[in-house]
């Protein structure tokens, strides 16, 4: 599909503050001056190789709630984002910050470090002396949640998988299961911290015929982009491209649960990198969410939902901005309506405030809890066991908010395939 | 009558004028500078901006050539702070003569140019958006001036040297004794009283008007006023100066000047200096040639286009007035007209005016028999205190930015198009004595960015009252006049490229200020002598209208959503409402928007008549007999097709939610409120919420009026006096904000929120107590809580022991929102479900054998990698008008409903869509198309509905948009029901 350029769209703009009033984090915090001067109106004044003058576009978290009020489509929170890479890559943002922000964006070499000695990066990460140290020497805020790592990171369980074995394909790819073939992007957050919700994800596939092929692959390099490290990210992205182009060209469906990733991979890498080449838009063209790939399988009536179990639960269910930014609707809900007995309130809250790796940093720690205090205060009212969200830092951050367990919508699901759940969700449906 | 006595006399507040004042004062003479409006009002103000390094004249006029290298030197040097160096490209295109770029470097050479010629990967790296077909391309010093600040510096200059200005001084009869000028008779359009001035020597340096001027003297000049158009890009497309490389010839500039880049210029030789419009053609040309620099540039934002008038002159008559040499003219009249007394400087250009003004003021020298040396291109010129514009390097793009971001000024901004706070305003009323909105505008750039002033007039007027109450004798009435002639010397500017965006902007505006603020019916006069004088007749012929279908091919992998009975394309008020009727009885319903609607805009009243097609002066009182009235004079308006019972039915239906929801709609169809707006004007409505009834003016309760400081959207004081102008009781404070909330910038959103806490409240109760008097009701901007304002007004009245009423004013509507809040809850629990970011862009159909319509099946909606498709039995199209996108128009003539290309009843001519006044009484055709529909609003496509404002009328003017929104939304779902019924 064409694209607008991201600058010329700021011609759009006819100031009517429409996204003004859908800012969560100008509504809670006066360093960030809203959407509409840092967008479209500070864009008139920024030109190539002028030494920056921005500062307060840095306090735009990018849930790109503005992008999705606008009437006119003027990509405000893409022009955010290139503001910042300018002042990134004109050191404007100061060295500590950077390199804080370069830690908490490569979740993948932190995965890579952290993952293999889980219980005591576990222990570290929990432990406030190492987290009051940490604020203090990097600005890494001492209250954020980061969820523990998993003692077994996904792609090992899956190549050691019993069930069915697995088949080794070119590129180091391994395929499972049989009949038509889809590619799973697994994402860092399931690599590292919650195989749980790939597993989930992967008994649906199979349990719907088809045959799951996980190619090697890269952080999709979101937080790298959310945090103005543009090379860093182009570099993640290409390589993700060269691993996933292959099955783009056979047609096959490019299917993820982390509906950031899929994001990225759909729009938001290309279109902030400008890489507009024939190999990434094809895999833009074949990537799909989780959600919105079933309900295809819906609508083409080759979906399996005869006797799903029941599950007799009233959930809050929170759909991430960056979920809402990809233009499908509510996919997850409509899946989840399969569902006998499961009932579903919807949070419609802005944004959980945590936009990655936001809430993270100490500077922004405080507005990251406000913007999510109506959406904690919406998912306790509701009373449930636990909360469901699509995203993986959404989840936590909910969890931080409400110290209630969160899950993927797509384990719910599986458990409805006959899936023998895990984690928080096979607590709760083991007591009820 | 005032009588000054002084040795020299200039005429003329341009550059040339204000250069030679300079140079005047420098070299030790008494001199006054006299202009007609304000400084660089006329031709100075109105060019493009270019300082020229000489090439383009390099091969035609050598010695012009050699004038502006030396000169943009010297400007560079003296005056830093207007010039930004841009520097210029001469592209040579595959229009131009490929021979020509050899003459080009050659002339270049000669004249002393500096002059690089730059690979094609070179110069697209530098501007990537220019023709990658460009053949060749050349670097010289061309920069962009800032011919105001310019101006600005050069009086700053001369006053320090002991010069005087009087601007708003109008020239209308040079004195005369013995055919020796003596002087001249002025008029002081402020003080509206008669000046006479008396003077050793004159110097006429009035450009374009220098005949004019001399004729009252009974001298004859012979000026040739060129007429020369630009149209300003809304933003920088690019940042080097382009030219073409090629003979001098319309259209073949674009300049970057502030935050806009500038397409120019024609040449066109008018019979006078006051009268000159922008013709279309004009318009059409600079489209066509800028395309040929910038591939892309029709389709781009065209933000307003001015005429400048060159002042030319020969002894001769000549047609091309091109052809007429630049070299400025100097004129003896003693010598050459045997009256002595008076000089005339004219003709030139900007680049070269510092020369002009040291040849005219040697010639004063001889003249007046002293000999003093020029020093203008020795002594910078002085950074002007005060001024923004002329204090520092705001010139610079990025400048501008840069201090508010260090300031942390956000929050202070008026015009947020160009950065100007209230600072900026507050010192171009004080120092640099702005008596109008367009001085101020010409000080501080307010208004000149993409909204063309309408977020800022109200907020510039209020500032302007506040500093303008205090002179003995001004009235309200005057800052109404100020306010409206802004509106429509800004309206002058962008009729001529209205068309698209910009289009939809000044429907905005115009929703703004004509229906929401009401100001149409504030007391005062509808234009000053100060207006601005409007482009004078000329007409806008277009070509005929080329009838476009958009380009939409749905790809070939689409995602697919389960079908529902009901899709309806758009959130407003029409859409919302057609949502929450069609899921509470039953439909499987789905509401997708590609964004917000116009709920954020409008009052958050439920007007159902306001006004009478035309009849702008007498608001309606009663609607439902004024109905019976409109349907019979216009069957085809909405509320003919839908009838007065669905439209009452609606009304009963919208209140009962609304007071379900705890915010209840009061009101009836029989009677219209009369309801104060933010500034103070009385506004016929026929629901509005509780929180506004109280302001009602049809009773004389005294009121108070209560503003919080670093709210730029209510100006407390103006509104209470304008009602007080009208008969009203009304008094009005500002509080500041208690230091508890802790927010540096205060918006509308951000008091909304503040009053939902209860203890803000509490805080503000005990800070209005003092200042209660004998006020019986207390009036707000419309700002009083987002989650529960039903009970933050009663616990305002509670605690203050008076009722409490909130006055709707610039969006966002905070009062609107809650209705959206309300209706979209209501569909949400009616089983229905609203999805924004959801632009539909086209759709799949299929004929029906039995009677040859075509149904459709699916709308297709962009999503972030492919097309979705979304089925449904029946589609309800409520997208709005050219405001809210459902219309779109372009610059061909071409207007058309966005999605469907359904057809609209507009005018193909371009020049028939709009009157020449922004506020003018029968409101403008284009607002009037729409979408043709059956009587139940049913398209030519038999399962497709319009309603709201995509059907034809301009409610915005006869206050009728809510009311069009409910019956239409309602009468078409009742349609759909009973199909399925059947």
């Amino acid at each position: 599909m064409s694209h607008q350029p991201v600058e010329l769209t700021l011609n759009h703009c006819i100031k009517c503050n429409i996204c003004v009033s859908a800012c969560p984090v100008a509504a809670v915090n006066d360093l960030f001056p809203g959407p509409k001067y840092a967008g479209p109106q500070a864009g008139r004044f920024r030109k190539p190789g002028q030494s920056t003058p921005d500062y307060s576009v840095d306090y735009c978290s990018g849930c790109r709630v503005c992008n999705m009020a606008c009437p006119n489509g003027v990509k405000i929170a893409e022009m955010n984002a290139r503001a910042r890479h300018t002042m990134v890559s004109q050191g404007k943002v100061p060295p500590i910050q950077r390199l804080r922000n370069n830690l908490i964006a490569r979740t993948e070499l932190l995965g890579n470090l952290a993952q293999p000695v889980a219980p005591l990066s576990n222990i570290l990460l929990s432990n406030p002396l190492v987290r009051g140290l940490t604020e203090y020497m990097l600005g890494i805020a001492k209250d954020a949640y980061f969820p523990p790592f998993a003692r077994q990171r996904f792609s090992r369980w899956w190549r050691g998988r019993k069930t069915s074995p697995l088949r080794p394909a070119p590129n180091g790819s391994w395929i499972g299961g049989e009949g038509k073939q889809v590619v799973f992007f697994h994402g860092c957050a399931t690599e590292y911290y919650e195989p749980r919700v790939g597993r989930a994800a992967i008994h649906i596939l199979e349990a719907n015929g088809f045959e799951v092929i996980i190619p090697p692959q890269n952080c999709c390099g979101l937080p790298l982009l959310s945090n103005g490290e543009f090379e860093a990210a182009r570099k993640y992205h290409q390589n993700n491209v060269n691993q996933l182009v292959e099955y783009a060209r056979q047609g096959i469906p490019i299917i993820g649960t982390s509906t950031s990733c899929t994001l990225t991979l759909k729009e938001e890498a290309p279109e902030l990198l400008d890489m507009y080449d024939a190999d990434t838009h094809l895999v833009t063209e074949s990537t799909y969410d989780f959600n919105e790939f079933l309900l295809n399988l819906l609508a083409a009536d080759k979906l399996i939902i005869e006797s799903l179990r029941p599950i007799p639960l009233r959930l809050a269910y929170h759909q991430p901005c960056q979920y809402r930014a990809h233009g499908l609707g509510s996919p997850a809900v409509e899946i989840l309506h399969l569902i006998p007995e499961l009932q579903i309130e919807e949070s419609h809250a802005d944004c959980c405030g945590i936009a990655g790796t936001y809430g993270y940093k100490k500077e922004k720690y405080a507005t990251s809890m406000a913007v999510g205090q109506p959406l904690f205060d919406f998912v306790l009212e509701i009373e449930g066991p636990l909360a469901v969200c699509d995203s993986e830092t959404c989840r936590w951050q909910i969890t931080h908010g409400t110290r209630l367990p969160a899950i993927h919508p797509v384990e719910l699901l599986a458990y409805a395939y006959g899936y023998e759940t895990e984690g928080a969700l096979a607590d709760v449906l083991v007591k009820s | 009558m005032k009588t000054i006595q002084t040795e020299l006399l200039v005429i003329g507040g341009g550059a040339t004028g204000t250069g030679v004042l300079r140079d005047l004062a420098m070299r030790g003479f008494d001199a006054i500078l006299v202009e007609a409006r304000d400084l660089a009002h006329g031709t100075t103000g109105r060019f493009h901006g270019l300082l020229h390094s000489g090439g383009r004249y390099a091969v035609k006029d050598p010695q012009a050539a050699r004038e502006c290298i030396e000169e943009n030197q010297i400007l560079r040097r003296i005056m830093p702070q207007c010039i930004e160096d841009t520097g210029g490209f001469f592209v040579l295109t595959p229009w131009d003569e490929p021979g020509y770029a050899d003459s080009f470097r050659r002339g270049c050479h000669q004249a002393g140019i500096p002059v690089e010629r730059l690979s094609l990967t070179q110069m697209l790296s530098e501007e990537p958006l220019l023709n990658p077909k460009i053949t060749h391309c050349y670097r010289v010093p061309d920069a962009a001036a800032d011919s105001f600040a310019a101006a600005h510096a050069n009086v700053a200059s001369a006053k320090a040297y002991g010069a005087r200005v009087f601007p708003y001084h109008e020239v209308t009869q040079l004195l005369t004794n013995n055919s020796r000028v003596t002087g001249a008779r002025c008029r002081d359009l402020i003080a509206d009283q008669a000046v006479t001035i008396h003077a050793d020597l004159v110097i006429n340096a009035s450009g374009a008007w220098a005949g004019k001027i001399a004729a009252s003297a009974g001298i004859e000049i012979a000026m040739h006023p060129g007429k020369g158009s630009m149209l300003a890009v809304s933003h920088r497309v690019v940042n080097t100066v382009i030219n073409r490389c090629k003979l001098p010839a319309d259209g073949d500039i674009l300049v970057p000047a502030h935050t806009v880049a500038v397409m120019g210029t024609t040449d066109q030789q008018v019979p006078d200096p006051d009268r000159f419009a922008i013709d279309p053609w004009e318009v059409e040309l600079m489209l066509e040639e800028g395309e040929k620099i910038l591939p892309g540039f029709k389709d781009l934002r065209i933000l307003r286009a001015w005429a400048g008038v060159r002042p030319l002159y020969q002894e001769t008559k000549t047609d091309q007035s091109r052809d007429i040499t630049r070299s400025f003219v100097l004129l003896d009249h003693e010598t050459r007209d045997d009256t002595p007394g008076m000089l005339t400087i004219t003709s030139g250009k900007w680049t070269t005016y510092r020369k002009m003004a040291q040849a005219t003021v040697d010639l004063a020298c001889q003249k007046l028999g002293t000999q003093r040396e020029c020093r203008t291109h020795l002594e910078e010129l002085p950074m002007e205190a005060g001024i923004q514009q002329a204090g520092s390097d705001h010139h610079n793009l990025g400048q501008r930015l840069a201090e508010i971001e260090s300031h942390h000024a956000q929050g202070q901004l008026i015009c947020e198009c160009e950065l100007a706070t209230h600072a900026d305003v507050e010192q171009a009323i004080l120092v640099g004595e702005a008596k109008t909105l367009d001085d101020i505008r010409r000080d501080i750039r307010l208004g000149m960015g993409p909204c063309q002033g309408g977020f800022c007039t109200l907020r510039a007027a209020g500032i302007l009252h506040q500093y303008a109450k205090n002179r003995r004798g001004h009235s309200v009435e005057e800052t109404n006049v100020a306010l409206r002639d802004f509106l429509e010397e800004r309206w002058k500017g962008v009729l001529p490229v209205l068309w698209g965006k910009q289009l939809q902007q000044e429907r905005l505006n115009e929703l703004m200020y004509l229906n929401v603020l009401n100001i149409d019916t504030l007391p005062g006069p509808k234009s000053s002598r100060l207006a601005a004088q409007p482009y004078a007749d000329g007409g806008q012929k277009t070509e005929d209208g080329v009838q476009q279908t958009a380009d939409r091919k749905p790809s070939k992998e689409k995602s697919r959503h389960p079908p529902s009975d009901v899709i309806i394309i758009g959130a407003g008020l029409s859409g919302l409402t057609a949502g929450w009727q069609a899921a509470r009885r039953g439909l499987k319903t789905k509401v997708i928007a590609k964004g917000w609607g116009a709920t954020h805009w409008a009052s958050g009243c439920i007007d159902v008549l306001g006004y009478l097609p035309g009849e702008t002066k007498t608001p309606v009182e009663n609607p439902a007999a004024a109905l019976f009235k409109l349907i019979v004079a216009h069957p085809q308006h909405p509320y003919a097709l839908a009838g007065i019972e669905t439209l009452a039915a609606a009304l009963e239906e919208l209140q009962a939610l609304c007071q379900q929801a705890g915010y209840p709609l009061h009101g009836r169809l029989e009677k219209n409120w009369l309801l104060p707006t933010a500034i103070g004007a009385a506004r016929p409505t026929c629901l509005a919420p509780e929180t506004m009834i109280a302001g009602d003016l049809r009773t004389n309760a005294p009121m108070l009026l209560v503003g919080f400081d670093g709210h730029h959207d209510f100006y407390p004081h103006f509104a209470a006096e304008n009602l007080q102008a009208q008969g009203f009781t009304a008094r009005a404070i500002m509080l500041p904000i208690p230091a508890a909330l802790n927010r540096q910038r205060i918006d509308t959103m951000v008091l909304a929120r503040a009053f939902d806490d209860t203890e803000f409240r509490q805080q503000i109760i005990e800070s209005i107590k003092p200042h209660l008097g004998n006020a019986q009701r207390i009036g707000f901007a419309a700002v009083l809580g987002l989650q529960d304002a039903l009970r933050v007004a009663r616990e305002l009245e509670s605690g203050l022991g008076r009722r409490i009423f909130e006055m709707p004013g610039l969006p966002p509507s905070v009062p609107g929102m809650r209705l959206q809040r309300i209706l979209v809850q209501a569909i949400r629990q009616a089983g229905g479900s609203v999805h924004d970011g959801i632009e539909v862009v086209g759709m799949t159909d299929e004929g029906q054998q039995a009677t040859g319509d075509s149904v459709l099946k699916t709308v297709i909606s962009k999503s972030s990698s492919r097309l979705i498709s979304h089925a449904a039995d029946h589609f309800i199209l409520a997208t709005g008008g050219i405001l809210g996108g459902g219309i779109q128009t372009d610059h061909t003539g071409y207007a058309q409903e966005t999605i469907f290309n359904l057809s609209v009843d507009a005018s193909t001519q371009r020049n028939e869509w709009l009157q020449r006044a922004f506020a003018h009484p029968d409101g403008h055709a284009i607002f009037n198309a729409g979408v043709h529909t059956g009587s139940n609003f049913r398209t030519e496509r038999p399962n497709l509905f319009a309603i709201g404002g995509l059907l034809g009328g301009d409610f915005v003017r006869q206050l009728a948009v809510e009311g069009v929104a409910l019956a239409s939304a309602n009468k078409s779902v009742a349609k759909i029901l009973a199909e399925n019924a059947i």
